[in-house]
Formats: C-alpha cells, structure tokens, sequence
C-alpha cells in the first residue's frame, strides 16, 4: 500500500503507471484524480493551501485506507496527497486500486476519497481576488460519508 | 517547554511566539491549557469558543479535557477538517 503526502507537484499519470508496473495479478485498476480548480461556485481561486499535522495526517490517511483495503480486498491501494500551495490545474489526490475485478476496484476508490473528503485531517484555504477563505465539508459530503459508512458496515 | 500547533483558521488566530511556550504556572490540564490561552490571547479564545476543536496530544486525539499535560509535550488544536 502506497500512502504519501506531499509538498511538490506530482504526475498523477506517472505514479499510477508506477503502481500497476510489473503486476500481473491483477485484473482491475481504478482510479481517481481530483484537481484544484480556478473558481468555486463561480468564485476565482488564484491559490489553494492545505494544511496537515505532519505526522498525524499520514497516519490517519494510512489507517483510512487500510480500512478500505481489507474491508474491499484489493490487492493493492494507492493514496498520493497534495499539501502546501497549489496552483489550479495542479493534482490534489490520487486514488488507485487494483483488485482481481473491477467491481472491487471501483467502489474501494469511491468509498475512499468519500472517506478522504471528510475525515482525511487536512485544512484547506481558498485564496484569490475577493480575499480568502477557509473550506469546510460540504453537507453533501457528509451525506456520501454517511453512506460509504453505511455500505462498509 | 510544549509544542503548540494551530492547524487551519486556528493557525492565523494564534501568534508565532505560542509555538513553544514554558508550561504555565497553574496549568496541568489540557483544560487548563485552553483556559490559559484564552486568558493570554483573548482574540485566540474568542476563534477557541466558536470554532468545534478537537485536541490532540502527543499525536493521540484527546478524549478527556483532564488528561495531564507536561513538560516536552505536544499539544495539537483542531478545527473541523476540510477533507481531502
């Protein structure tokens, strides 16, 4: 399993071509990449910063998708998150799992990042022409955590 | 000496010097501790009151409000997290 946090860019293409090379065991590779984008609901984003508690962040990621790991039995988990400054069009997270079949694959990346979206501790600011703003889960994330907890019970 | 770390909004409340500060006299808790902070920077404990915060200490997300802080700690605040 593959959990890192990062400060400089990386190529969501690469790391995931990185994660399937020399696997021959696997039938499936899904993945998920989300982007910083430069407006939020019609709002210019010039920067976006998130902050994490090095150390305490990584470990709270890793026990996430572990979780997911045995509960959908991948045979393998990728996780790759961005923190510090970033630039719209930057990769924020990579997702990637590989299973034996692709219902598998599918839903450990979906019920992960609607984990990630809610109980990854990262803190995330928003900054540009109207000033800047501190992010909080949206209701409707806590409505898909709720039932990505449902489906893993 | 303890390690204070504001994370999110609780970081542009709290100043640069609270990084490290000397245990305070009278305080032994991590409740004493937030009582502290928002009797010595009084704009920190206005955010502190109106913000959900969890703390953490030593790394471990604290339950109990009268868990012992000591010298050489770690004490995190926590604010609602943004999510990935």
């Amino acid at each position: 399993m593959i959990v890192r946090v990062v400060e400089e860019a990386f190529d969501p293409q690469a790391e995931t071509a990185a994660f399937v090379s020399g696997r021959d065991d696997a039938g499936a590779l899904a993945s998920f990449v989300g982007y910083c984008r430069a407006a939020t609901d019609g709002t210019e984003v010039s920067e976006l910063r998130i902050d994490h508690y090095p150390g305490f962040t990584e470990r709270e990621i890793a026990r996430l998708a572990q979780d997911i790991h045995t509960r959908f039995g991948c045979l393998d988990l990728a996780v790759i998150h961005r923190v510090g400054k970033i630039r719209p069009g930057d990769a924020i997270v990579l997702v990637a799992a590989l299973a034996t079949h692709r219902g598998d694959a599918f839903e450990a990346v979906r019920i992960l990042m609607d984990y990630l979206k809610t109980d990854a501790p990262l803190w995330k600011k928003e900054s540009g022409p109207a000033g800047a703003r501190w992010i909080e889960p949206r209701a409707e994330d806590h409505g898909r955590r709720r039932q990505a907890g449902k489906e893993v019970a | 000496m303890v390690r204070l770390v504001f994370l999110g909004k609780l970081g542009d409340a709290a100043p640069a010097e609270l990084a490290e500060i000397a245990l305070p006299g009278g305080v032994r808790t991590l409740s004493d501790l937030r009582e502290w902070l928002g009797r010595t920077v009084p704009h920190l404990g206005q955010v502190l009151a109106a913000t959900p915060t969890r703390l953490v200490l030593n790394q471990v997300v604290a339950h109990d409000m009268s868990a012992a802080v000591r010298d050489g700690d770690e004490v995190a605040f926590m604010p609602p997290m943004s999510g990935g």
